[in-house]
């Protein structure tokens, strides 16, 4: 961690990006980390479905950065919906109630099937499969790959890498 | 996975990624240049790296919460000139904020202002109540907490309604540290002034898969303040430490947090002045299902303080639980808690003392709050809460809120509820015999009526307006005997009524530029009962100025760059009761912070900028006056 910060150094100035555009970044980026059990992955030239559940913070910045995700000759389509009702046919859903029991309850419709279920600290302590924090001025997750096996999910490792804790599978 | 996270660290930072589609993007800074915020040609483990700018709480969608409520949140404070929990206090309009001398501070919301009179209000530091059974006030020397790692302070101005526990009669203030897994790696902060010196580190980890720990520890040291005319010879320089954890641990359904601190500081008044405690406290959340939630808690603290051939000591237990229920229309919230505290009051200084020296006091506490939805715009609020302490029977608080929110951008609000202050320490078992006797001290009483409307009346401006109307009785007189004898005693003499109002806004004017304006006022009406006279000249109304101007910017013209000016405009103390009147005063604070790289930082701030010095407070026993301060500093982050 030392060896980064003295790596790192003064450099140009440059734009931040706002949190919710790094997190927008993030969320279609996951599904090329994932393993879908066979019968649930997208058929050939079919996309990979991105649902934002509840709340959307992200908008178009969302929108923009699915366009741009090809995986495996899949792209990524983003679905909103106001409740998990009609969330078949989700791989990744971005789970936010209007507040945090709601997140709960949301996660809870949502409960062992196989979806990549994504939180965020901000909107509340629930937690999907990621949960996004922010640790140090960047946008960081936690995995729970234990809640990932009961899905059928399989991570791979280099995602489990970047997270700043895993909850193991058993 | 240890050692790959390590490589894959060094890699990036070396920009040698192992994985094949960083490798591919030939870019000759560690962190790419972002023209714009297309982040898609970045790899996943380059997002992980990127500083981003956090999105400010004000930005979220409006709180139903039908209060007077102001948040102060992490950014605020670190771009602010505060120095101190007190003075970061001073960001809220709602409160008043005294600084009495280098160590104390008085701190009232709606009046009732000075070190000795602001006993109503409820200050919670995670959870954890901090004013004391004594006399029912805050000791604000002993709450030094890292203001790198407070989340958020939500100032209530107000009874704040059924869900907060004893003594939230005129405000809540409700100090949140921010969870361990916002806390992971090492942060070192440096400052030195003309006055004053501190220094802080703390390092937080990931633990146990899910979880995360932070340990910290901070030193600080103020100077002596210049003596005023009207207070105190005795220094008033102070000094202390202060270290501690946090870990939070969630599982599925179960979120545990445990937490503590020790700390110690020294005054200069004595050899040996100054106090040292600690405290350790847990919490257990559970989802028990999808609209119902169960929270458990339960503290120890301990604290002591010795001043001037004083000694005061406590030790508090306290256990609360919650439970949370959603079924259609309802949110129900019910709950109760426990708290016991034993207590000991030395005095070599005078002839004042506790009767007896030693005490364990004992309150209990219940509540149960309905939020209905009658329609999808209106929700009602009824609660009551139900408390007793060792000095009380049981008392009924009822609270009743109505919440218009007709669009997402403006909720109106209307309150009327019960509120009292159940006897301290020194209100029931003070005594110099033969001049003073112990007492039959019976709660201070309040009926609140408040309303407001908080939104976003225009775009890119957000606004809140509170008025209020409190009737008080049986506030505190100290009297002779019926017939006009000695032993005096303290008394419920004094019956009255405060209003006032509060209102802020926040305008982002320009995308670098955010203009913060704040206003709060109070006026007191006050009288002796029938048949009471108060030989403390109505000393209990503490000291209020009647209005209070606030005015901040906060201008960030490039990214690295942030500059941050307040001027606030405190009215005098003239209500000519029981202390001299002092002027008002205009003074300014500022803050320029400079990051240098994502891992260092560099700031300069100054306090009470435009007069050497000036008196905030008329305490005749403990005023010194506050002064013009700068310091520089710097945080690194790795």
């Amino acid at each position: 961690m030392l060896a980064l910060a003295l790596l790192l150094g003064p450099g140009p100035a440059r734009a931040q990006p706002s949190e919710e555009a790094v997190k927008a970044a993030f969320l279609p980026r996951f599904a090329r980390y994932v393993t879908w059990p066979g019968p649930f992955l997208p058929g050939p030239g079919a996309p990979f479905q991105l649902c934002v559940i509840g709340r959307d913070p992200f908008a178009r910045l969302l929108d923009q950065a699915a366009a741009r995700e090809l995986i495996d000759g899949h792209g990524v389509v983003v679905r909103r919906m106001p409740s998990a009702d009609g969330s078949q046919g989700c791989h990744l859903a971005f789970v936010q109630g209007a507040a945090a029991p709601d997140t709960a309850s949301l996660l809870a419709a949502l409960r062992r099937r196989p979806v990549l279920t994504i939180t965020d600290a901000r909107a509340g302590p629930h937690r999907g499969v990621i949960h996004f924090v922010i640790a140090d001025g960047r946008v960081r997750f936690f995995i729970d790959d234990a809640a990932a096996a009961e899905r059928g999910l399989s991570i791979s490792s280099r995602l489990l890498a970047l997270a700043v804790g895993v909850r193991q599978r058993r | 996975m240890t050692n790959r996270r390590i490589v894959f660290l060094l890699g990036t930072a070396a920009l040698a990624c192992p994985a094949t589609r960083a490798a591919a993007q030939d870019s000759p800074t560690p962190v790419p240049i972002l023209a714009s915020q297309d982040l898609s040609e970045l790899s996943i483990e380059e997002l992980a790296q990127l500083p981003v700018r956090s999105a400010s709480k004000r930005e979220e969608p409006l709180s139903g919460a039908p209060t007077a409520l102001f948040v102060i949140t992490n950014g605020d404070i670190a771009y602010s000139a505060a120095n101190s929990l007190p003075e970061a206090l001073r960001l809220a309009p709602n409160l008043n904020v005294q600084q009495v001398n280098g160590r104390e501070y008085a701190i009232s919301a709606r009046g009732f202002n000075s070190v000795e009179t602001s006993n109503k209000l409820l200050v919670l530091i995670d959870g954890r109540s901090v004013y004391s059974p004594l006399h029912s006030g805050v000791f604000w020397d002993l709450r030094t907490p890292m203001l790198e790692d407070v989340a958020q302070i939500e100032v209530i101005s107000g009874p704040g309604g059924t869900l907060y526990g004893p003594n939230a009669v005129n405000g809540v203030i409700s100090i949140a540290s921010r969870d361990a897994s916002e806390t992971i790696g090492a942060l070192v902060r440096g400052t030195v002034g003309t006055f004053e010196q501190s220094a802080a580190a703390r390092y937080g980890f990931a633990l146990g898969g899910a979880g995360a720990m932070r340990l910290y520890a901070n030193w600080f040291n103020f100077d002596d303040h210049p003596m005023a005319s009207l207070g105190p010879a005795a220094r008033d320089g102070y000094h202390g430490w202060r270290a501690g954890f946090r870990g939070d641990f969630p599982t599925a359904g179960n979120h545990f947090t445990i937490q503590g601190d020790i700390y110690e500081n020294d005054v200069e008044s004595l050899p040996g002045d100054g106090s040292r405690g600690g405290n350790l406290l847990g919490r257990w959340r559970r989802d028990i299902s999808a609209n119902s939630a169960f929270q458990l808690q339960g503290y120890y603290d301990y604290s002591e303080r010795r001043f001037l051939l004083t000694l005061d000591s406590l030790e508090t237990f306290d256990l609360e639980a919650q439970l949370n229920l959603r079924f259609g229309a309802h949110d129900l919230v019910l709950g109760g808690g426990l708290r016991t505290t034993r207590d000991e009051f030395i005095n070599n200084l005078n002839g004042f003392q506790l009767n007896p020296p030693r005490r364990r006091l004992w309150t209990y506490n219940a509540f149960v709050q309905d939020r209905f939805a009658l329609t999808t715009t209106l929700s009602l609020i009824a609660g009551v809460k139900a408390e007793q302490t060792s000095f009380t029977g049981l008392q009924l608080l009822p609270n009743l809120r109505l919440a218009w929110q007709p669009d997402p951008r403006t909720l109106l609000w209307a309150a009327v509820s019960r509120a009292v202050r159940s006897p301290s320490r020194i209100d029931r078992q003070l005594e110099f015999l033969p001049l003073l006797a112990t007492s039959n001290f019976q709660s201070e009483r309040l009926i609140a009526f408040e309303a407001g409307y908080r939104g976003q009346p225009i775009a890119r401006t957000t606004l809140s307006i509170s008025a209020f109307f409190n009737r008080y009785d049986d506030i505190r007189t100290t009297e002779f005997q019926p017939g006009g004898g000695l032993p005096i005693q303290l008394m419920n003499g004094l019956e009255g009524h405060t209003y006032g109002f509060e209102a802020w806004s926040t305008t982002q004017l320009a995308t670098w530029l955010r203009l913060n304006l704040g206003v709060s006022g109070i006026w007191k009406r006050f009288q002796e009962k029938p048949g009471h006279a108060d030989l403390a000249r109505r000393d209990a109304l503490g000291h209020d100025p009647n209005l209070q101007l606030f005015a901040r910017a906060e201008i960030n013209p490039v990214d690295r760059l942030r500059l941050t000016i307040g001027v606030r405009r405190i009215g005098a103390l003239n209500d000519q009761v029981g202390a001299p009147a002092i002027n008002g005063y205009v003074e300014a604070d500022a803050n320029l912070t400079y990051r240098l790289s994502d891992a260092l930082e560099l700031f300069a701030a100054g306090n009470n900028l435009l007069h050497d010095t000036h008196l905030e407070s008329n305490d005749t026993g403990r005023a010194r006056l506050a002064q013009r301060s700068v310091y520089f500093g710097t945080r690194v982050r790795f």
